[in-house]
């Protein structure tokens, strides 16, 4: 089931367009939608398509070439295909770019294909499910495909919603119902939505046809958790609607048996369509950004190079050789062979380089999706890579900026301590030294003094929430289960459960709460939620004894400040709280308030006033709460601890080994976030920490220059210091003044911690890091408050954890555990960054060291630009005798086994610094290929000069000479890429072999075509003057090897007098091997 | 009143608790149900991750065995020895086979003409004529060393570039291919066609081909040497890429419609007096139309008939003259003309190349395997000393 709608979720750019055409449609800033009639609009189609390609066969051929030559590479092969019609230009032929151009579209379009066929399925299964629709006053089953906006539908218990709708009934008193979202946000929770008491009562098709009036609601959005619209019936007042009343398509019907709902939204106006429509922005790695440079510069070479062949051509006097017959010497021949020269060398720049990385990107994610060593088993999450275009990226992190809760600890609460009356109750029994609950539970029921605040510190926590209480239906007795939006709500309901004040029962309006035995009924008048702006959350209920009171909580500094003059205890929990915290505890403080019966009514109208409003409704809604949150009492505080995830100090100390500066931005206070550094080992003991806790702009300069002028020489080097700011003090750090100094700072910790930071602050940091120091990031979170962060660090890693599943949606690799992100980075990141530098680089040697050849051929050739080999041997060149091993290289190669890399994280430093791909190392391979194509060249020309290589005394062509060239280039280039490979599997045994064997069969096959195939003439017979020349295989050992001393040599030098710490690592480890290979084998 | 009334506030009361039951008699059966479904796919699991193959979870898990080169100096030591104590003997054996072959090499491009009264060298005579008129020269040579069987005649030509492109490409094997072609191939050009006749063969190489006469003579008894002008091309190219129009080799049918290239003096069925070495089969042509790799190349012209008394075991030493029937121009753009005798080894002509090459390699190898082998003794820590490695461990690049 849930794969289908996973389908749905999916970031796909391509449904973002039919989203767009369709919300055109009724292109307002709200939509009416008329009750029991025909809608005046034609809206978008529920039927959905996730595919790339929307439209199947007819359309996919043009929209796959469209977004294929968006790239530069390929039109630049389809303008030399298009050059080589041009009569007698060609030196090639006129389709030895256009068949292998054919080749590598085809195998992408392939994978295209594959991936959208799997789609097309999902789309289709979901298009036709079907569900019952209200025609004509009856029921009838209808598919998804077909429901259209302004029908009444029917979803029975544990179906998906087909589309977005207003809940108008339900099976269940007062239209509640039970739903939910684990496809939309991944909270697995159950939430009640109610339809509102207007058409609670349409219960029978009778009554829904007599419905009449219009819905208005806002314009398709995207906004999961937001919703404005009214009802208005035929001569009856309006009714606001709110989330409340949504069902929304991706979310399930649960433990209800039937709802009926109007459709609003249908297709890919749905808000669950919206979301997937905006896919996260398109990363580039820093390896994809160079190799492109790279491209530009070999493309600028080319033309040098024609041009100086084009210039040699025009001084050779062809006007002697009478032979050639050449009549035609005009300016304009210049121009001609300038273009026969750029189609003679256009091979320079790579054609297979795109489709092998793609390929072995495609290939690297799936190790990261099997990797069995990042499954989260708890969870059955394995670790998925929902982009593999950063795969090497991963091994060149430098930052690691991660979030606190949820990431580093495991959102997973427990109610610790509270403070309330002046003294703090913990819930650990016996050896703490503070009083235990049981304390607390003896003062309430001895009713002595002080006993009256805790019983409505406890009545608060029992009642101050928005918790679901769920109990097994046929057993009224089994534990109640309770589903919370905030695992810190449900820590605290069940907390005030263990002191004996157990929420029972919520319905729409009223709690109960069994008291110590004694049932109490709270009636809810209103709930004003919690959000991350506002910081605290209130009910206002009615309490037994008739008394309205508003209960507030929230974070410290928000309850402060609206507490009412001379309070009791505020000293003394204000101390509390710096207690709780420094254990690395989280606080939430209480606060009551009475309201008077005629300023709650007052009040209530505001109150509807904003909650009915169309436009701003959040704002006035927050106006509205801020006229009573006021004038409060403060009750108590609490204190939940949210445990470190496992292994957690293990992998913050191996990324630091491994040179990666780890950041925290955190949302909780300081004392906690500076506790939670010291557990997880991102600060010790004696290290020296910067604090900066400072209230104006100008206060912050000061510290900030203070602490630049401290640190004096050791400015932008690593130090053994911490800096820990505040949100606060980061708006005036970051002001863009400030903001270089700040960041020289931060650069001159080792770590650093920010907390109380907002959602765009994180991003902030986030953007200004990457931006100044050029270094790569990795945002990693769990939350939603996470993902501005994840998508502005050039890496994003989300967390698949209790907070939902946005932060995973937006990021680029998501985990299920904040462990695997050292494996993700060790291994798979160094592995893919060394494997993807060793296959760009050798995808621009091999064809360098083959196309230049040309250039010294030209000199022998009359600069004519006559190519020395057969021209569909040489076509085939990066499609087959050279395209196996850098793709093998790609995916099988891997220097260190995993178990070493993870233990020893220094090894990733070496990757990080980028050492295996910048300009000293492509242009070393460079003077590689130049060296290696000269040997190629120059040994068989000298050794073929007196043209008799056979007993018989016949002579041999250009192309005798040309194939034998042309093989030794196929070995070297074959055998380098086995002496750039570590490890060698028996694939890439067979790659490397395979390839050299079937450059000689299609040797002796091809020379067999002509005549019986009306191709390659002059390679007829070729194959038996090759393969029966001496000469050519005394060849076949010297050449190769020749070439290649030089690399094995440097190779050797290095290993032996500079080895590296990989080198050093790999060597031990290879050594090791051999003792324990019984050991080894034993534990496969 | 009231009875009836509370009766059907009851009754949907009732009604809405027996609808209750049933939903969670629905909602259990669905748990079942659910239940039943899952343990069916675990199973099928099971079953598949026992099919799949070890090789697909070894992959996956990037666990392939693999064999993992180490390159340092103790490692490759061995290997360059090797190659070095193998290459220097084998290069010299090569040098050995070369220096065996025995060649002769004769430049007669400025030889001057035989004709009484002309004292100038073929080449100004066939050029005063504007390349029509015919030049007869001799050039003396000696062999002092008898040549071991079989001794070859090669003509050479020098700064002639057979593999310019756009000579290279100027030809139309199907033409060669003996197929009743109606035009030639638009490569041919400039020499396709001319007034509505094909060029017989057509095409740049065809029509440049190497038209001068060779002839050996024994200058002691003043006899011609006979030369055999058979199997001289690749077997392939006569049997597969070079056969005749069907019918006699005339211009009325193999040949019809057909006009022989502009520079030739012959038609192409007049190059050789053996029917079977005539027309497009004829070797010469054929030797000719293989373009050369190089500016200066050899192509050969013909084998020395050992059945000549005296020649049974070789080609003898004594006084020889080279007779050229001179017609091909190359002094224009400064080129040579040679004739080659040679004998052969299994690897084909004089060339010291390959032999020298193996020795260079090898002594190279064996200077590399010496170097190494001092820096293994200098640095040579074996991979075992440095088991150890902690974070103290110094990192290096």
């Amino acid at each position: 089931m849930t794969t289908q709608v996973a389908a749905e979720v999916r970031a796909r750019a391509g449904a973002g367009l039919g989203a767009a055409a369709g919300g055109g449609m009724g292109g307002q800033d709200y939509r009416t939608v008329f009750l029991n009639e025909p809608q005046p609009f034609k809206y978008c189609s529920n039927a959905i398509c996730t595919a790339k390609y929307r439209y199947k066969l007819l359309f996919f051929l043009p929209m796959f070439l469209f977004e294929q030559f968006r790239r530069y590479a390929n039109i630049f092969f389809l303008i030399i295909a298009l050059l080589q019609q041009i009569p007698g230009v060609s030196p090639t032929g006129r389709y030895t770019t256009l068949v292998p151009l054919i080749c590598i579209l085809v195998v992408s379009a392939i994978k295209e294909i594959a991936e959208d066929i799997k789609r097309h399925r999902a789309d289709d299964e979901l298009n036709k499910r079907e569900i019952e629709v209200l025609k004509d006053g009856q029921w009838q089953w209808i598919k998804w495909r077909h429901i259209q906006v302004g029908d009444i539908v029917k979803v029975r218990n544990n179906k998906f919603f087909p589309a977005d709708l207003v809940l108008l009934a339900s099976s269940e008193p007062q239209a509640l119902c039970y739903v939910e979202t684990a496809n939309l946000d991944g909270e697995t929770n159950l939430k009640i939505r109610q339809g509102l008491p207007q058409t609670s009562h349409l219960l029978e098709a009778r009554d829904l046809m007599s419905l009449s009036g219009k819905v208005e609601c806002e314009a398709p959005n995207r906004f999961l958790y937001q919703f404005t619209g009214n009802l208005k019936e035929t001569s009856r007042p309006t009714v606001p609607l709110c989330p409340d009343q949504v069902l929304l398509r991706g979310a399930k019907l649960q433990n209800t048996n039937w709802v009926f709902g109007l459709v609003i939204y249908t297709g890919h106006e749905t808000k669950l369509m919206k979301n997937s429509a905006t896919s996260a922005p398109l990363k580039r790695s820093t390896v994809d950004r160079q190799t492109n440079n790279l491209i530009i510069l070999l493309f600028f070479l080319l033309i040098v190079l024609c041009l100086i062949m084009a210039v040699c051509n025009s001084q050779w006097p062809a006007e002697l050789h009478w032979y050639l017959s050449l009549d035609d010497l005009s300016v304009f021949n210049f121009g001609i062979n300038f273009i026969t020269f750029i189609i003679l060398f256009n091979n320079l720049i790579p054609i297979s380089l795109q489709v092998t990385l793609e390929v072995v990107r495609f290939i690297q994610a799936g190790f990261i999706n099997n990797d069995i060593n990042m499954l989260y088993e708890e969870n059955n999450i394995w670790a998925m890579a929902r982009t593999s275009n950063l795969n090497e990226e991963l091994g060149m992190v430098k930052y690691v900026l991660s979030d606190k809760t949820g990431t580093l600890t495991c959102n997973i609460m427990e109610f610790k301590r509270c403070s309330v009356g002046g003294n703090v109750y913990s819930m650990s029994d016996g050896s703490s030294p503070c009083r235990s609950v049981q304390d607390l539970i003896v003062l309430v029921e001895s009713g002595g003094p002080g006993s009256d605040m805790a019983r409505q510190f406890l009545i608060m926590l029992a009642v101050c929430h928005t918790v679901i209480p769920d109990r097994d239906e046929g057993r009224p007795d089994s534990a109640i289960k309770y589903h919370a939006a905030s695992p810190d709500e449900r820590a605290l309901v069940e907390g005030a459960q263990k002191l004996g004040f157990v929420f029972e029962t919520r319905t729409p309006d009223c709690v109960v709460v069994d008291v110590l035995g004694t049932k109490e009924r709270y009636e809810v008048l209103n709930v004003l939620e919690f959000t991350s702006a506002r910081k605290r959350m209130s009910v206002i209920v009615k309490t037994p004894d008739g008394q309205i009171k508003l209960y507030c909580k929230g974070a410290d500094t928000v309850i402060y400040e609206r507490l009412g003059d001379s309070q009791q205890f505020r000293d003394v929990i204000v101390r509390h709280l710096e207690d709780f915290a420094g254990e690395g505890l989280r606080t939430l403080c209480y606060a009551t308030a009475d309201i008077s019966q005629e300023f709650y009514d007052k009040w209530k109208n505001i109150y509807h006033k904003a909650s009915t409003a169309l436009q701003f409704r959040e704002k006035k809604l927050e106006d509205a709460a801020q006229l009573i949150e006021n004038n409060l009492t403060l009750l108590g505080a609490t204190a939940i601890e949210d445990k470190l995830q496992d292994e957690v100090p293990e992998t913050i100390a191996s990324l630091l080994k491994a040179g990666i500066h780890v950041w925290v931005l955190t949302g909780d206070k300081q004392e906690t976030a500076i506790n939670i550094g010291h557990s997880c080992h991102l600060l010790n003991q004696g290290m020296p920490l910067i604090i900066l806790n400072t209230d104006s702009l100008d206060e912050t300069r000061d510290t900030i220059n203070r602490h630049v002028v401290e640190f004096g020489e050791q400015l932008k080097r690593e130090n053994e210091a911490a800096l820990i700011i505040d949100g606060k003090t980061l708006i005036y750090a970051l002001t863009p003044d400030l903001r270089k100094d700040f960041l020289d700072l931060c650069i001159s910790c080792k770590s650093v911690i920010c907390c109380r930071v907002s959602p765009s602050q994180k991003a902030e940091v986030v953007e200004l890091l990457t931006r100044e120091t050029g270094s790569v990031t990795l945002a990693i979170g769990d939350g939603a408050n996470d993902v501005a962060m994840i998508q502005k660090a050039n890496v994003g890693v989300g967390i698949a954890g209790l907070e939902g599943l946005q932060a995973a949606c937006a990021s680029d690799y998501a985990i299920g555990q904040f462990r695997f992100l050292a494996r993700l980075l060790f291994v798979h990141g160094a592995w893919n960054y060394s494997r993807l530098c060793k296959v760009i680089l050798y995808s621009f040697y091999k064809n360098i060291c083959l196309y230049v050849i040309e250039l010294w051929w030209a000199a022998m050739s009359g600069w004519s630009g006559q190519v020395l080999f057969e021209r569909w041997s040489i076509a085939m060149y990066n499609v087959l005798f050279t395209a196996a091993p850098p793709l093998v290289m790609g995916i099988f190669d891997r220097s260190c086994s995993a178990e070493t890399r993870m233990k020893y994280p220094e090894l990733y430093r070496e990757s990080q610094s980028g050492s295996h791909f910048n300009w000293k190392v492509f242009l070393w391979w460079v003077w590689l290929a130049l060296v290696h194509s000269v040997l190629v060249f120059v040994l068989p020309y000298f050794s073929m000069t007196q043209d008799v290589a056979w007993g018989h005394g016949r002579v041999g062509g250009y192309l005798m000479v040309g194939n034998m060239v042309y093989t030794y280039v196929v070995i070297t280039v074959c055998l380098k890429a086995g002496l750039e490979t570590d490890a060698w599997t028996w694939v890439t045994h067979l790659a490397i072999w395979g390839s050299i064997a079937s450059w000689f069969i299609f040797l002796l096959v091809y020379s067999n075509f002509w005549p019986v195939l009306p191709m390659a003439p002059d390679m007829a017979g070729i194959y038996l003057q090759v393969y029966s020349s001496p000469v050519f295989w005394f060849g076949v050992i010297l050449i190769p090897l020749s070439c290649l001393l030089l690399d094995v040599t440097t190779k050797t030098m290095q290993n032996s007098v500079r080895k590296s710490l990989t080198e050093q690592v790999r060597e031990s480890e290879i050594s090791n091997k051999d003792v324990s290979k019984v050991l080894d084998t034993k534990h496969r | 009143m009231s009875g009836p009334d509370g009766d059907g506030v009851s009754n949907t009361l009732h009604m809405r608790m027996l609808e209750r039951k049933v939903l969670i008699l629905d909602t259990q059966i669905q748990e079942l149900k659910y239940q039943i479904v899952r343990n069916e796919k675990k199973a099928a699991d099971e079953k598949r991750r026992k099919l799949e193959s070890k090789f697909n979870q070894k992959f996956k898990q990037q666990r392939l065995p693999a064999w993992q080169p180490i390159l340092t100096a103790d490692t490759v030591l061995p290997a360059f020895f090797l190659i070095g104590l193998l290459f220097v003997p084998l290069g010299a054996a090569l040098l050995f086979f070369s220096h065996s072959v025995q060649e002769m090499e004769l430049d007669y491009t400025d030889c001057k003409s035989v004709e009484a009264g002309v004292s100038m060298p073929c080449s100004e005579v066939i050029r005063k004529s504007n390349f029509t008129a015919e030049c007869t020269c001799q050039v003396n040579f000696t062999i002092t060393e008898p040549f071991k069987k079989t001794v070859y005649l090669y003509y050479g030509l020098d700064n002639f570039y057979q593999n310019h492109r756009r000579y290279v490409k100027s030809r139309d094997d199907n033409q060669l291919l003996g197929k009743d072609i109606t035009s030639p191939s638009n490569d041919c050009n400039p020499f396709g066609m001319s007034d509505g006749k094909i060029y017989a063969p057509c095409g740049a190489i065809a029509n440049s081909m190497f038209n001068d006469s060779l002839t050996l003579y024994d200058a002691g008894k003043d006899e011609k040497l006979k030369l055999i002008k058979t199997d001289i091309a690749w077997p392939s190219d006569r049997k597969i890429k070079f056969n005749n129009p069907p019918g006699k080799l005339n211009d009325s049918e193999a040949f019809k419609n057909t006009i022989k290239p502009p520079y030739w003096t012959k038609n192409v069925w007049e190059l050789s007096d053996d029917p079977s070495n005539n027309g497009y089969k004829n070797e010469d042509l054929i030797v000719w139309m293989r373009s050369a790799a190089f500016p200066t190349f050899r192509k050969l012209y013909g084998k020395i008939d050992h059945s000549m008394i005296g020649f049974k075991f070789g080609f003898p030493k004594g006084r020889y003259y080279l007779e050229v029937q001179y017609r091909y121009p190359v002094d224009s753009f400064g080129g040579r003309k040679r004739m080659i005798l040679s004998t052969t080894s299994f690897l084909g002509g004089k060339n010291n190349f390959l032999g020298i090459a193996y020795i260079t390699v090898g002594c190279i190898c064996l200077l590399l395997g010496i170097i190494f082998l001092i820096i293994h003794i200098k640095f040579g820590k074996r991979a075992v000393d440095q088991l150890n490695i902690n974070q103290n461990t110094p990192y290096s690049d």
